[in-house]
């Protein structure tokens, strides 16, 4: 059966530390954003980083939380990914 | 993101293999962790550092050498870190939970070498963990044959120290420990160029028991009635503990642990009520191994105790904090460690103590006894824990495996056959 993949948006930082920051900026407004290992495909040459991923129903009140908030991050990319918990595959 | 790379780089790794284990961490992450509901708010802070594993930590551990501190590498529960921390040193959990690693560990060790030795030393000479690089001395154990022969290879690469563990637990082999400890400190106090004190070693005691009072509180919470927290939330906690440093763990822990104790005054859970509970013994599931909990949970179980080096074995029993020379506190700390059941003593009738009292304190439904391929003391032993399970009315199920993929779908279909039984 093939995968059914899902857009999310994965806000991408320069630190962990402006990471968490937005992470209880957008928990403080009821935003809901979980914290996750930025893919691969969309880091180019940065590091093994942490991101936040978002749904995209709740992408524009993320992006007006950072405006409002001067929060720092370095991108906000859209990605088709899947969440499956009875793939079995491990690391 | 910081420059992690500019870090791997100049730590000699090898980036392009080491950007496929990145490419594939995401995915798993994904599944075990994200996938599930309701999970505590806590939990962000081991969510922060699964998903930059390779770069916060180790960027702090370089920090650190710059400022004159060594890194010591460990892979056993028996290796006291209260020695090492005592002396201004900074202990990092070495063993490898990852198929990523095997293939190079296979390279110089047979393949019917249990995962974890293979995954540890392909670590090593893959040049695809950076906490295997930053090491400056690797501690070894003699707790069985496959890591003794290890050794002898990963001494060739690093500077590494071996504790002769005792393989019984006569009074003559407490003493012998102890006097193992005792060559520990001096071998520590020359590499780092720090004395150890009375003073400086009863801190690290207690800086370590708080830690392990820190686990204990989440473990704790596990027991209620409504269960707070998943199996796979709690083994992340316990994997982290490892790598972390012991005042941030046992802060973070607490922290957990409050949280925790207001779900359970609130009556929340992440299972629905009468999801049946499991407890897991055996051998030890190093990060990122977390192939059996998600196999159970999503089968419909809850993983409530892992009786194993990454659960209750790590963090049961304190060091006695009231002595006050340093022979009575490298006793306390001799005492505590033969205090841990590992398979590699004989007879070893206490870890079947355990288990049954483990069963239960956590009111667990059933035993999966969970061992790791080619690992002879636990798979031997296998039997007399099963035999004892059944005895004392305890459904237990034995199963053998390792960190590839391939039999995944086979233990679900054995893993659900078993929670159907348990009805």
């Amino acid at each position: 059966m093939a995968e059914q993949k899902k857009l999310h948006y994965y806000v991408l930082f320069k630190t962990y530390t402006q990471g968490m920051m937005l992470h209880e900026l957008l928990k403080k407004d009821g935003i809901k954003s979980r914290i996750a290992p930025a893919p691969r495909a969309i880091q180019g040459e940065l590091g093994c980083g942490m991101s936040l991923l978002v749904e995209p129903d709740v992408v524009d009140k993320v992006r007006e939380c950072i405006e409002k908030n001067n929060a720092e991050y370095h991108d906000i990319v859209p990605y088709e990914t899947s969440i499956n918990p009875g793939r079995n595959r491990f690391c | 993101m910081a420059d992690y790379r500019k870090m791997w780089e100049e730590l000699g790794m090898d980036l392009e293999t080491h950007d496929q284990l990145c490419a594939v961490l995401p995915t798993a992450f994904g599944d075990v962790y994200l996938s599930q509901e309701n999970r505590p708010e806590g939990m962000g802070f081991w969510d922060m550092v699964v998903a930059d594993v390779h770069g916060i930590r180790p960027a702090e551990l370089i920090e650190a050498q710059k400022n004159g501190q060594k890194v010591f590498g460990t892979f056993c529960v028996y290796v006291p870190d209260e020695v090492i921390i005592a002396a201004n040193g900074i202990v990092t959990g070495l063993c490898g939970g990852s198929q990523f690693w095997v293939p190079d560990g296979e390279a110089v060790l047979p393949k019917s070498t249990c995962p974890l030795i293979k995954a540890s030393v392909g670590a090593r000479l893959g040049k695809t963990c950076p906490f295997f690089r930053i090491a400056d001395m690797y501690v070894g154990e003699t707790t069985c044959d496959g890591k003794k022969k290890a050794w002898e290879i990963l001494a060739q690469d690093v500077p590494l120290h071996i504790m002769d563990m005792p393989q019984m637990k006569r009074p003559q082999d407490m003493e012998k420990w102890a006097n193992e400890i005792k060559d520990f400190v001096k071998v520590v106090e020359d590499f780092t160029g720090n004395k150890i004190t009375a003073e400086n070693l009863k801190e690290a005691i207690h800086t370590i028991n708080e830690k392990r009072k820190g686990l204990a509180r989440v473990y704790e919470a596990r027991k209620a009635e409504n269960i707070p927290i998943s199996g796979r939330d709690a083994l992340l906690v316990s994997q982290i503990a490892f790598f972390d440093d012991p005042k941030r763990c046992a802060m973070m822990t607490n922290k957990l642990a409050d949280e925790l104790e207001e779900r359970i005054k609130n009556g929340v859970s992440v299972f629905p009520a009468g999801t049946k509970r499991i407890m897991l013994t055996g051998t030890p599931m190093a990060i990122p191994n977390w192939k059996m909990h998600q196999i159970i949970e999503t089968s419909g179980a809850a993983v409530v105790c892992e009786e194993t080096c990454t659960g209750t074995r790590y963090f049961e029993n304190l060091v006695d904090e009231t002595k006050d020379n340093l022979d009575d506190m490298i006793k306390a700390i001799a005492d505590r460690y033969m205090g841990i059941h590992c398979a590699c003593f004989t007879p070893n009738t206490e870890r079947v103590q355990d288990i049954i009292r483990l069963a239960k304190e956590y009111k667990v439904d059933g035993v999966i006894d969970v061992n790791l391929k080619f690992c002879t003391l636990y798979d031997v032993e296998g039997y007399t824990v099963e035999k004892a399970l059944k005895e004392a009315g305890i459904p237990v199920l034995g199963i053998e495996t390792d960190y590839a993929d391939s039999d995944a779908e086979q233990l679900k279909t054995r893993i659900q056959a078993f929670i159907e039984l348990l009805d």
